[in-house]
């Protein structure tokens, strides 16, 4: 499939026209390029916070471990500083130097607290927290003590606690332990719940027990079924006490209305009374001899 | 006696192999190291030799500039979107855009406009190449080449950024703080000068290595018959080279 050697040095050798304004699009290029450079590397100079004054905050840690130059201090979950410098100071302890912009710096106070995360999974994290936002602002350089949440440090802590709790329960499910015995005195009230006498057997603690209730209740209900006779013979005898007592109202109301009557009768006695004595002055002025004023009732 | 004689033999023959590919090595810095003392030379951009250079950068970057941006788009949008969303089902989502960032500004796009260019101009150059033009024809192909590589890398660099944007955010300008203290956090100076240094060397490798072989080919008439170019392998070989030590640069 090769072409002759005639026909590749044709090839090669033929004249090729030049595109046109080839050097304007070239220039073109260049400055694209140019533009394109400048523009990348002040937009990252930008994003590193080249342009911006900054103010330093140190936090000093017992422990620098998982902190790296260049990772976020948040505060409400929002990158207001970055990690500039780690290192050890002369007491043996790390400090860490943050960068703030000026313009984030309000959000520090003087009352501001730091801290540090360290998760079992994924990257150690900054934050400070500001209860009290009218406080004095922190000074530039401030040295704040960080404190450290560190879940894996609990982790010991929760193994010796999950260490006692497999003890208890192996302590619980030993075959002589309390638990045991107690299931066991469960399965024998249960055992006994099924029996014929059940739980009346289970509360009475045995059998013979629950088998004098049984009869006295028996009897009980024959002393029941002869009290319930006396007390409807009762209540046929207070059937009778009623009906006397009724026709005791009736004479009641009777007597009532007798001494009604007898309440007029004396007034039209006490009437007559009054002209028998008016008859009796009457006959004493028109029979003068008669001096015996003294009247005499028939 | 015969044993000595052949190990005699079997050492001359791995020490001539030695000696030649050292020599060849050597051949190669050379050629590069005075490309570059060419290219830096203002007598190089008279005004016979800029028509020349310009018309090197028009064949070996205008003309596949917007093609090899759609195609660098197209690929970023893909990756960028698999990586989000699967960050996002995993619960990671705030990783997902240093990592799209990572992998594929800082590793990906120089090293495939590195192997597109190679693919596109190196292979024709090394098979066109001669040595008695060295200022009037090879070091304006060196530039093209090398300008084409940092050009295409750059300007697919930015594209992918932008799209990380546009994937993650959409068209609200509401992301573009967190996106820049982002971009900033992932672009530290290290990292900022080793992604520099290693597109520059890059295009040197690809502008130098394939052009530099290519010279070399009447010296190694015996090695005709290998269907692939010797300088397209040296050139991969220097390519993970660089690859490797950005990476070790970067993260050990």
């Amino acid at each position: 499939m090769e072409q002759p050697p005639d026909m590749q040095s044709e090839s090669k050798f033929q004249p090729v026209s030049p595109p046109p304004n080839i050097e304007f699009k070239v220039m073109l290029l260049l400055v694209l390029m140019g533009v394109l450079v400048f523009s990348s590397l002040a937009y990252v100079m930008y994003a590193r916070g080249a342009f911006e004054s900054t103010q330093q905050v140190i936090l000093v840690a017992d422990d620098s471990e998982g902190v790296i130059v260049g990772m976020d201090m948040t505060f409400s979950g929002f990158p207001i500083g970055r990690v500039r410098r780690v290192e050890l100071a002369d007491d043996g302890k790390a400090r860490i130097v943050i960068e703030v912009a000026r313009q984030d710096a309000k959000w520090l106070r003087t009352s501001s607290v730091f801290t540090m995360e360290r998760s079992i999974v994924g990257s150690t994290h900054l934050h400070v927290f500001t209860g009290v936002l009218t406080d004095p602002p922190l000074p530039d350089g401030a040295v704040r003590t960080v404190l450290i949440g560190d879940a894996t440090a609990e982790i010991p802590h929760l193994v010796n606690t999950i260490r006692d709790l497999v003890e208890n329960l192996q302590n619980m499910t030993k075959p002589d332990s309390s638990l045991n015995v107690s299931l066991n005195n469960v399965q024998t009230v249960t055992q006994n719940l099924k029996g014929p006498y059940g739980a009346l057997g289970v509360v009475l603690g045995s059998e013979a027990n629950a088998k004098k209730v049984i009869t006295t209740l028996d009897e009980s209900k024959a002393a029941i079924t002869q009290v319930n006779a006396i007390l409807s013979d009762v209540r046929t005898s207070l059937k009778s006490v009623d009906a006397v007592l009724a026709e005791a109202q009736a004479v009641g109301a009777n007597a009532r209305v007798a001494t009604t009557d007898l309440g007029a009768l004396r007034e039209q006695v006490e009437m007559n009374l009054r002209k028998v004595e008016h008859l009796v002055d009457e006959i004493n002025r028109k029979w003068p001899l008669a001096r015996d004023t003294e009247l005499k009732l028939p | 006696m015969s044993q000595h004689s052949l190990l005699h033999s079997r050492f001359g023959t791995l020490g001539h192999v030695c000696m030649r590919s050292a020599t060849s090595w050597w051949e190669i810095i050379h050629f590069g190291a005075v490309a570059i003392v060419l290219a830096l030379s203002p007598s190089t951009y008279s005004q016979g030799n800029y028509t020349v250079i310009a018309r090197n950068i028009y064949t070996s970057t205008w003309q596949v500039l917007f093609w090899f941006t759609v195609l660098c788009a197209l690929v970023s949008l893909v990756l960028i979107r698999i990586v989000v969303v699967t960050a996002s089902s995993y619960g990671l989502s705030q990783y997902a855009l240093e990592m799209v960032v990572r992998v594929l500004v800082l590793e990906l796009i120089p090293l495939g406009a590195a192997l597109f260019v190679l693919l596109r101009s190196g292979m024709t150059i090394s098979t066109e190449a001669t040595a008695s033009l060295m200022r009037t024809e090879l070091v304006p192909c060196v530039i093209a080449v090398a300008f084409s590589v940092a050009t295409l890398a750059a300007v697919s660099s930015v594209v992918a950024l932008v799209l990380a944007y546009l994937v993650v955010y959409g068209l609200s300008p509401w992301g573009l703080t967190e996106y820049t203290h982002m971009v900033g956090r992932v672009f530290d100076p290290v990292v900022t000068v080793t992604f520099i240094f290693k597109t520059v060397w890059f295009s040197l490798a690809v502008a130098v290595i394939p052009l530099a072989s290519a010279l070399q080919v009447p010296h190694e008439a015996t090695r005709e018959s290998n269907p692939v170019p010797q300088g397209t392998v040296r050139l991969f070989l220097v390519l993970v080279l660089i690859e490797g030590v950005s990476l070790t640069a970067k993260y050990i």
